[in-house]
């Protein structure tokens, strides 16, 4: 067994729609406690960017405490600990329960700039954490429709609004990837444009395209994503159709930051060319 | 007074360990509550226990699963049950040392093979009831033929439908022995519910094939082809993930239809819906249906044998529909998604009648029957005698004889088979 007595120390979160989080612990025999936000560092990198809120006193006799809308958290993974005196270790919390209705049309909303988006969730190993967005400009995905060449993506800018000059681009990742772009005759918020995922697949295989969008000429690119609802990680849940084209397989997916790539992969079949 | 619950493995996932630590946390208010646990595979439950309940396990397949007592074939526990493969000499040896060694004032067993350890081994002090989560009518003969026999030592059997407890009154002759449906218990949700405004349909279960989610998915292209904005978002991990990953790619529903893969607590992904949905072929309960309806959930589901229609009011607080029928699943959730009054008013009549399967009212059951059960041992009587007439006896006998040439006939079937090999 790991850890002491309160590895099962759980929160329950509410989640409200514009972002404030409520945290809500037992009762704590503590003096000064804190719930302690710790960003998750890139791998090989060092702590630590920490969040502290303090744990109040609520009515039933348990500790609260809230986390404020707003650009509070720069983006990432938050794992949830309680810090009980301000020298003590922290000990991880594990996720009561989660109450995030409020997020689940979110992307029916307009949400003011910058955008502050948090989704708390369960990690792998069963602890508290939260994901967090935090981007000037956004464009939400709202549909995605594949056919057997083409994929044809309707989204909604935040943040940003189209104006003269705005192109969608897909580029390939990489140094000197090939890049497609391809101008929108919308204006507004709302936009749509369709990918010719044979172009794509001509351009080789075993390569994962990033889509973007630059609302005008000269402003910068956004990356297409959805991130406006209740789900923390969408890769295994918000799954596409492949096209096929030729020897490839042509797949929109939703990357593990929630943005929108389109993977090409050479279809493994007995009558595959090999060099 | 003390109770005991015997269980295949607490450790796991699954509606009866689920409702085993509903129905424990509901009794441990006023009772001494311990579960024993058959095997153990990891360091914790995967369900927070109240800690009022004690937990023990008996054998520790972290450490045991070479012990050569359990390579050995389990001789008390049932060849026909389901989990013989997982029973051995050792898990016999320790649950039988378990029971002898037992304290407790009742013995509460969670599945067939072990409501008959508990029915040849608990000693004579302690009441033994037996505890059916699955249906009489789709046991395999053999093991019908193994728990008619054996059952007759029980003080108490409880199903959890009044359908399964009609057949085993109809079906096996257990005279003395007090059988009664016991719902399964669903606790006090924490959140408040549902308000009805979310256009989210919501499903929870295995992806095995009985749930049927193909036929949902199906019907549910019928509520997306008319309301684009809706989804179906359905929980839950098994074998069937491709294949349903597959139907909603060629159905074009990838953007409103989700595999979510598995929740726990459920209920926090219960209030996110506005309308609950069970597509099953067979249902021996519905323990899903009742937590959506405790959320505030009206609940579209099949009438299958024979959970959803015991627990489901049709056109009250939810809808019956035939099994197997993709346009009837449609058009009843259609009708939901496209009233909102009618869903919200269903919605709050769901969270009144599902009040029903709170631990209070069944563990007041459950009580009731213990006491019936030891007022019956101290009388001489054991439990109230069954009017036992003839007609019921001959009744009950033809079906043990039916199930005996079955058993018998898959028996020399199976000879046959290994003969030709």
């Amino acid at each position: 067994m790991t850890g002491g007595p309160n590895t099962q120390l759980r929160a329950h979160c509410t989640t409200e729609a514009d972002g404030r989080i409520t945290f809500r612990l037992p009762a704590l025999d503590a003096a000064e406690p804190r719930l302690l936000l710790r960003l998750r560092p890139k791998k090989g990198m060092p702590e630590e960017t920490v969040h502290l809120l303090p744990l109040e006193e609520a009515a039933d006799g348990g500790r609260s405490a809230v986390l404020d809308p707003g650009p509070v958290l720069p983006e990432g993974r938050w794992d949830a600990y309680l810090l009980p005196e301000p020298e003590a270790p922290r000990e991880r919390l594990r996720p009561g329960m989660r109450d995030q209705r409020a997020l689940v049309d979110g992307h029916t909303r307009d949400w003011p700039a910058p955008l502050a988006v948090r989704v708390p969730y369960t990690t792998k190993d069963g602890y508290l954490a939260i994901r967090t967005w935090l981007r000037t400009a956004h464009a939400e995905i709202e549909t995605i429709t594949v056919t057997d060449r083409t994929m044809t993506v309707g989204a909604r800018l935040h943040g940003a609004t189209l104006a003269e000059g705005a192109v969608v681009r897909v580029r390939a990742r990489g140094a000197d990837g090939p890049v497609r772009t391809s101008g929108t005759e919308n204006a507004g918020q709302r936009f749509s444009f369709t990918v010719d995922l044979a172009e794509l697949a001509d351009a080789g295989a075993d390569r994962v395209w990033d889509v973007s969008v630059r609302p005008g000429t000269d402003a910068p690119y956004i990356r297409l994503g959805r991130l406006l609802d209740d789900i923390a990680d969408r890769k295994e849940i918000f799954v596409y159709p492949a096209a096929a084209v030729g020897d490839a397989r042509v797949r929109p997916y939703y990357t593990v930051d929630n943005d929108l790539s389109v993977e090409v992969k050479s279809a493994v079949t007995t009558g595959s060319r090999r060099p | 007074m003390k109770i005991s619950f015997l269980i295949h493995n607490a450790y796991g996932i699954g509606g009866t360990i689920t409702t085993t630590f509903n129905l424990a946390h509901a009794l441990a208010e006023r009772h001494e509550v311990e579960i024993v646990s058959v095997l153990r595979h990891r360091e914790h439950p995967n369900f927070t226990l109240d800690p009022r309940v004690s937990l023990r396990p008996l054998v520790d397949l972290r450490k045991e699963k070479d012990n050569p007592l359990h390579q050995r074939p389990a001789r008390v526990f049932p060849v026909a049950e389901y989990r013989y493969q997982q029973y051995s000499e050792l898990t016999d040896r320790r649950i039988g040392e378990c029971l002898e060694a037992l304290d407790s004032d009742v013995v509460i067993g969670t599945r067939p093979g072990l409501n008959v350890h508990l029915a040849l081994q608990a000693p004579s002090h302690v009441v033994r009831v037996g505890q059916e989560h699955l249906t009489l009518d789709n046991h395999p003969p053999r093991l019908r033929t193994a728990l008619r026999r054996a059952y007759r030592r029980l003080d108490v059997l409880t199903t959890v439908t009044e359908a399964d407890a009609a057949a085993y009154r109809r079906k096996m002759r257990l005279p003395g022995v007090l059988v009664e449906a016991l719902p399964n218990s669903v606790p006090d949700p924490l959140l408040p519910p549902a308000d009805g405004r979310a256009k989210v349909v919501v499903a929870a279960g295995r992806l095995v094939p009985v749930k049927r989610y193909d036929l949902l998915i199906e019907a549910f292209a019928r509520v997306a082809a008319a309301h684009p904005d809706w989804q179906l978002r359905i929980y839950g991990k098994g074998e069937e993930q491709p294949r349903l990953r597959a139907l909603i790619e060629r159905l074009g529903l990838s953007g409103n239809v989700f595999l979510m893969g598995a929740a726990a607590p459920m209920e926090a992904e219960w209030v996110k819906g506005s309308i609950g949905a069970a597509a099953s072929n067979f249902e021996p309960f519905g323990m899903t249906i009742v937590e959506a309806m405790r959320c505030g959930l009206p609940v579209v589901s099949t009438d299958c044998p024979y959970g959803p229609g015991e627990i489901i009011k049709d056109g009250v607080d939810g809808r019956l529909v035939p099994v197997d029928d993709a346009d009837a699943m449609g058009a009843a959730l259609l009708e939901l998604v496209g009233d909102d009054e009618r869903r919200r008013r269903m919605g709050r009549a769901a969270i009144e009648n599902a009040r029903r399967f709170a631990p209070g009212p069944v563990v007041e059951q459950a009580e009731r029957l213990i006491g019936e059960a030891m007022a019956a041992r101290s009388a001489g009587t054991r439990a109230a005698p069954q009017r036992a007439g003839l007609h019921r006896t001959l009744i009950s006998q033809g079906f043990a004889a039916r199930d005996t040439a079955y058993a018998a006939a898959s028996t020399a079937l199976r000879a046959l088979r290994r003969g030709q090999r």
